[in-house]
């Protein structure tokens, strides 16, 4: 069970996260203020840390700053009311992995917690190729097979399917696809998302095969086999 | 953006000006009565001195009278002074004036010689003269006359001597007014400059004030009092539907984690549907929150700390990349037209949020099988970016209204969206200096245009929507 410290200061908002995460299968422990925080971080090793962007006593941004400076490379889900790209931007290089603003959605907080945990594991040395069932993507050529057969991809749709692919098992927000693939970090505020995603996997599922991409009710998308959640490196 | 001031209109120059001309008409004016009293005074003594020289030799004996006008024609071989004699038939007898002058009065009394006399020491040239004429006891005429052009010169000394004194007295005024002037100006410049960033929307800042507590400095202290005002009143406005949406965000947060809960509990169960109804409803009104913080953190956002030179063409590749799809699933035709553009200074982030925005209004509103183009060209200073559908297009009653929060006119009432898409580009626009403006095209779509500069008091565009422009679009057909 992977472990994780929520730094929040906010009780309702703490026990919201604590209970979502607990939902996603992982233990969590709650710390109210930064330098406690900080303390829990360097003393105890987890697997993830939320951090809120605005404490009491140590600003998260210390927090992760000063984290980082004692050699810690937990990864860190920085959350924060401040959505400015300047915010997200400070976050990231004082050394978050991932920045959330408020109002979020659980599922999407989970679903990053997730992706964070996923991307500590040990991975292959050299990742040549991601495999989803009979669906391949050779990251070296850019080309992607679906049983074998070579599919016809825009750039976007490739980019599309990696993140999907490196992620087999995930559910992926609207958010988190648009943050990774495009780079911007707004709302877009329209299903464009949904008709990329509906273009890939026009191409990916054809007529007659299982699907592969499927919809998240009321959160987002994930790519895997019925038997499958996580992708096969070789 | 602001008008650079006339120097010539300040109220200093036209002081100056007007000072001047009065002070030339008043040198004018006084140089012409001291000319005049000289002039006339002049004119007495020389009609004293004729009347006197009359006198003498009209009094002389008849048979001397010949002989003392040749003699005294004699000593004055410039013909200053002249002496003529002539008999009842007009002929001369004596003296050196060689006609007798027909329009000289024979009154005994001094007048002006129409015609002057002739100068024998000038090539007879004829000068102004004044001169008496009277007949003698056995009908001979007697004329004297006297060359006045010593007058005139005297007027004309007069008239140089005001010359030079207008010269040297307006030449160095003007000078003075040029260099009083560059105080003033410089001042109003200082504080025209002040107003850019507060016609830009940020009510923050002032205007200069400086220690000589003079008629500016009032000036500019009552308009800070009132930008005050307007500053507190519009954070108080602003200030309730930001607290809105920050006191509900968490309330809501918590409703939506809970009914998320709920679907997961109730997966496969028939309350399900309705819980799944009650999330898209609540993400929903989140959205609409986060878009309404985000328009509040543009408009505060006075940091340009992620600005760099940006490749615009680049962005709205990437804007037509991002939203081809989507125009292709309704059957529109979405074309790209980009010219060499030069860099702008920008936010490359917020840049591509604004003209994403402006792309899916484009196509949210433009029916099936209609067209959109974006399109960029170089401008007057900048690029530009235009926006085209074949859409409906904005009233121009509703294009100053569209930039308003929750705005929705009547063409986007049922369609859906946050309605606060155009606050978000125009917040961006606003924090860039940019210009946005709303027009149509010839087959009534729509036409928003970003001019990626700031633009100025000649452009015929309105400036952050605030007005439209009239020119036609060529028509998408």
């Amino acid at each position: 069970m992977s472990q994780v410290l929520v730094i929040e200061d906010d009780e309702t908002t703490a026990r919201e996260i604590v209970a979502e995460l607990s939902a996603h299968g992982m233990h969590a422990e709650w710390v109210a203020n930064g330098r406690d925080g900080l303390a829990h971080a360097t003393q105890r090793d987890y697997d993830l840390i939320t951090l809120d962007r605005m404490l009491p006593g140590m600003d998260g941004i210390d927090v992760v700053a000063e984290l980082r400076r004692a050699g810690r490379d937990t990864p860190v889900l920085m959350i924060s009311a401040l959505s400015d790209v300047d915010e997200r931007v400070r976050g990231l290089r004082a050394g978050g992995d991932d920045y959330l603003t408020k109002p979020f959605a659980p599922d999407e907080m989970a679903a990053r917690a997730e992706v964070l945990l996923r991307r500590r594991q040990p991975q292959a040395a050299v990742v040549q190729r991601l495999r989803v069932a009979d669906l391949e993507l050779d990251l070296v050529s850019h080309v992607a097979y679906r049983g074998g057969q070579p599919l016809t991809l825009l750039p976007t749709e490739y980019r599309l399917l990696e993140f999907l692919m490196r992620n087999s098992g995930q559910v992926l927000t609207r958010t988190m696809i648009f943050e990774t693939v495009w780079g911007f970090h707004f709302d877009p505020g329209t299903n464009v998302i949904d008709v990329h995603i509906a273009r890939l996997r026009r191409k990916i599922d054809g007529a007659g095969q299982p699907a592969l991409i499927h919809t998240v009710r009321g959160t987002g998308y994930m790519i895997a086999a019925a038997n499958e959640t996580a992708p096969v490196v070789s | 953006m602001n008008a650079r001031p006339n120097s010539w209109h300040s109220t200093t120059s036209r002081l100056i000006l007007i000072y001047g001309s009065l002070f030339v008409v008043w040198g004018a004016v006084l140089v012409g009565v001291i000319q005049w009293e000289t002039t006339s005074y002049l004119n007495k003594v020389i009609d004293q001195m004729l009347q006197q020289r009359m006198h003498y030799i009209a009094s002389t004996e008849p048979s001397r009278l010949a002989t003392t006008v040749d003699n005294a024609a004699a000593i004055d071989p410039h013909g200053i002074m002249s002496v003529g004699l002539f008999d009842k038939d007009h002929q001369p007898v004596a003296g050196n004036i060689d006609h007798l002058p027909t329009s000289l009065l024979r009154d005994g009394q001094v007048h002006l010689l129409r015609h002057g006399l002739p100068r024998p020491d000038r090539d007879a040239e004829r000068v102004r003269a004044r001169g008496l004429a009277t007949t003698l006891p056995n009908g001979d005429i007697l004329v004297i006359a006297k060359d006045i052009s010593t007058i005139d010169g005297i007027g004309a000394i007069i008239r140089r001597a005001l010359l030079w004194g207008i010269s040297l007295t307006i030449i160095p005024g003007l000078l003075g007014g040029f260099l009083l002037r560059r105080g003033p100006e410089r001042r109003i410049r200082e504080l025209q400059e002040a107003t850019d960033p507060i016609r830009q929307g940020d009510l923050s800042k002032r205007l200069p004030v400086s220690r000589r507590g003079d008629e500016l400095d009032q000036l500019a202290g009552i308009v800070n009092t009132m930008l005050g005002e307007i500053e507190r009143l519009m954070n108080e406005v602003k200030g309730v539907s930001d607290n809105i949406a920050h006191d509900l965000r968490t309330p809501l947060t918590r409703l939506r984690a809970r009914l998320y809960r709920t679907q997961q509990q109730l997966e496969g169960e028939p309350e399900a549907a309705l819980v799944d109804s009650c999330i898209v409803d609540i993400d929903e009104v989140l959205t609409r929150f986060r878009a309404l913080l985000r328009v509040s953190e543009l408009e505060d956002r006075h940091r340009a700390a992620c600005f760099d030179n940006v490749d615009v063409g680049q962005v709205l590749r990437q804007v037509h990349e991002f939203y081809a799809p989507v125009a292709e699933d309704r059957g529109q035709a979405f074309d790209l037209d980009i010219q060499p553009l030069q860099p702008v200074r920008a936010d490359a982030h917020l840049l591509f949020e604004a003209l994403a925005n402006l792309v899916g209004n484009a196509i949210k509103f433009t029916p099936a099988g209609g067209k959109v183009s974006l399109r960029a060209s170089m401008d007057k200073r900048g690029p530009r970016v235009d926006v085209i559908d074949s859409g409906p297009g904005i009233p121009s009653g509703e294009r100053d209204a569209v930039t308003r929060r929750f705005y929705r006119g009547d063409n986007s009432r049922t369609t859906g969206g946050t309605g606060l898409g155009l606050s978000i580009v125009s917040a961006i626009v606003r924090l860039h200096g940019y210009a946005l403006d709303i027009g149509e095209t010839g087959s009534n779509g729509a036409r928003l245009t970003v001019y990626c500069y700031a633009l100025g008091p000649d452009d015929k565009v309105g400036t952050c929507l605030t007005r439209s422009v009239p020119e036609v679009t060529p028509a998408i057909v």
